[in-house]
């Protein structure tokens, strides 16, 4: 059973970078607010099917939650909207590097302070030498970046 | 100017973040499914507006493009729910590390073979480079 869901779960991850691409193309006819818009909202249809037959939390719930968790939904457009400006600019790959970095960066700084409720966890050596590497990642991923342009020039 | 890209990249990333963390929290009371179709009605809403007033592109186009680019909302759909699905079964930690390999090498693979519409680019030493260091770096925050 767990190597089945490790399973689903790569294929999520490998749906995320499908939508990436793909949404990179569309925008280059379209544009990237309107990308982003269509995208929110066929995922909305979607969702509300989904809600209705499986959903078993209380939707209504949201007028009584705290304001502050309501803002996420900002920080989710602003990720999908960036996402769509920088992958026609500098390709699928680098933009999946240095967005799984800036995602690493700030969820080892929310474990170290345990921000929003989180489990505490402090940066140790093994935690700094992870963020090493990943600075070392996207110099590569620039490096290679770099040098593949040259070479289709 | 390129570099400012890497940066957009980087902030999307860290906005993505703040939102699992404080989405974790709005899951408890409201629950998983609906957390998600909130993110998405409220990204409806906010795109919305923002198209109203600063929409330059060309939204009808959606009439006329092939229908495989309108796929994009329904995987992200996809996306979240493998991660809610799992995380209860595995720990977000293996969670994390399968759903990010997925996206690098299907990256990889992507825009080696220029699907889906992308530039087609080779793999080189420096991308393998890149995403064996992004491995380490995730086996070692686990």
């Amino acid at each position: 059973m767990g190597l089945f869901i490790i399973l689903f779960t790569l294929i999520g991850g490998i749906t995320l970078s499908a939508q990436s691409s793909i949404n990179g193309t569309f925008s280059r006819k379209a544009g990237t607010i309107e990308t982003t818009f269509l995208t929110f909202l066929t995922g909305t249809m979607f969702l509300s099917i989904f809600m209705l037959f499986f959903g078993s939390g209380n939707v209504l719930a949201l007028v009584e939650a705290p304001k502050w968790q309501l803002s996420a939904a900002f920080l989710g457009t602003m990720y999908l909207l960036l996402t769509v400006m920088a992958v026609p600019k500098i390709g699928v790959i680098a933009t999946s590097i240095a967005g799984i970095a800036g995602q690493l960066v700030i969820g080892v700084i929310i474990d170290h302070f345990g921000w929003f409720n989180s489990l505490v966890i402090e940066i140790d050596i093994k935690r700094a030498f992870a963020l090493l590497f990943m600075i070392i990642s996207l110099y590569f991923i620039y490096k290679g970046n770099k040098r593949s342009s040259e070479e289709t020039d | 100017m390129r570099y400012v890209f890497y940066l957009l990249a980087l902030l999307a990333g860290a906005a993505l973040s703040f939102e699992g963390a404080i989405y974790a929290e709005l899951g408890k009371t409201i629950g998983q499914i609906e957390t998600s179709f909130y993110n998405f009605f409220m990204g409806s809403i906010i795109m919305g507006l923002l198209w109203l007033f600063f929409g330059k592109g060309d939204l009808s186009y959606t009439l006329k493009a092939p229908k495989w680019s309108l796929l994009g909302g329904i995987l992200g759909v996809v996306y979240l729910t493998s991660i809610v699905v799992s995380v209860p079964y595995v720990g977000v930690g293996i969670t994390m590390v399968a759903v990010i390999l997925g996206q690098l090498v299907m990256s990889m693979v992507i825009e080696h073979f220029g699907w889906l519409g992308s530039k087609k680019t080779k793999i080189n030493k420096e991308k393998i480079l890149a995403v064996l260091s992004m491995i380490i770096a995730l086996i070692l925050i686990n």
